[in-house]
């Protein structure tokens, strides 16, 4: 018992720190895009609370979504959100490492107006059933 | 009264010859004791460290695998604006339909339009395509 407590306690400060470099790292290529001219438009990525419905076993308790929104620059259309998500989404190694950090919902957001487009992740990679007692 | 004198003298060095000795088998006696106490120690550690030994679940090891691998979003960012343009320009180029005489660079361009197709939303595949193509079928972009 006192080792699965020591041992999530350490997987829950790594996940985190994980987490944060993921967004870090996503929000640096973004930056730097925008600044050589690639990416007519800044992205940003972040954290956010997510969809209830979409668990799945890697999921966290809160804050399980991870968004990216469209700052600056060009304002994008519809299909433009749709495509820069079936760009994250066809990144099989991208999405897995979503998944294993405990995001279950990607959001796709622009600057003006409140619409957005917003994915299961798990529809996307196949979760082997994994058994808690093993 | 001399002679007890004496005597009194040689039982307190007698007495302090006891203390002594006494004193240096109870250092040694200790220092078995803390010899004993360290190597309790190691033990009691080895056994510890060994019961939190981590059991890697297929769970962990499918987590651990997944964070190993690199994530390229320089091309993720670089595909998000810049695929559609490219993809849709290479499979025009590249279409078999346009190398009908030709079997050879017919079965290559097949080939080609297959992986095109399967990889239109990764910017670094389709420029490694573009390039083969150049090499393959001779086609000027």
């Amino acid at each position: 018992m006192f080792e699965n407590t020591w041992n999530n306690i350490i997987d829950w400060f790594r996940d985190r720190s994980e987490r944060a470099k993921l967004v870090r790292s996503f929000n640096d290529s973004a930056k730097n895009s925008f600044v050589a001219g690639i990416a007519p438009t800044l992205l940003k990525a972040s954290i956010s609370k997510g969809e209830s419905s979409y668990k799945h076993q890697f999921s966290n308790w809160l804050n399980s979504g991870y968004r990216i929104q469209a700052f600056t620059g060009r304002i994008l259309s519809k299909n433009e959100l749709i495509h820069i998500g079936t760009v994250i989404l066809d990144d099989s190694v991208l999405v897995r490492r979503l998944i294993v950090l405990g995001f279950d919902t990607l959001e796709i957001h622009g600057d003006a107006g409140t619409y957005g487009c917003r994915w299961q992740l798990k529809d996307y990679i196949p979760l082997p059933k994994f058994n808690e007692n093993e | 009264m001399k002679m007890n004198d004496t005597l009194i003298q040689d039982s307190i060095k007698v007495a302090s010859k006891a203390i002594s000795k006494v004193t240096e088998t109870s250092d040694s006696t200790n220092w078995w004791m803390w010899l004993a106490i360290a190597e309790f120690g190691i033990i009691a550690f080895l056994l510890i460290k060994e019961q939190l030994k981590s059991k890697v679940t297929a769970k962990q090891q499918f987590k651990s695998e997944s964070l190993k691998q690199d994530i390229d979003f320089n091309n993720i960012i670089n595909s998000s604006f810049n695929s559609i343009k490219l993809y849709d320009e290479l499979k025009v180029k590249c279409h078999p339909d346009r190398f009908p005489t030709d079997k050879e660079k017919n079965i290559i361009a097949e080939n080609l339009f297959q992986e095109i197709s399967k990889n239109k939303t990764n910017v670094k595949r389709l420029l490694e395509l573009k390039e083969e193509a150049i090499q393959k079928l001779n086609i000027n972009f």
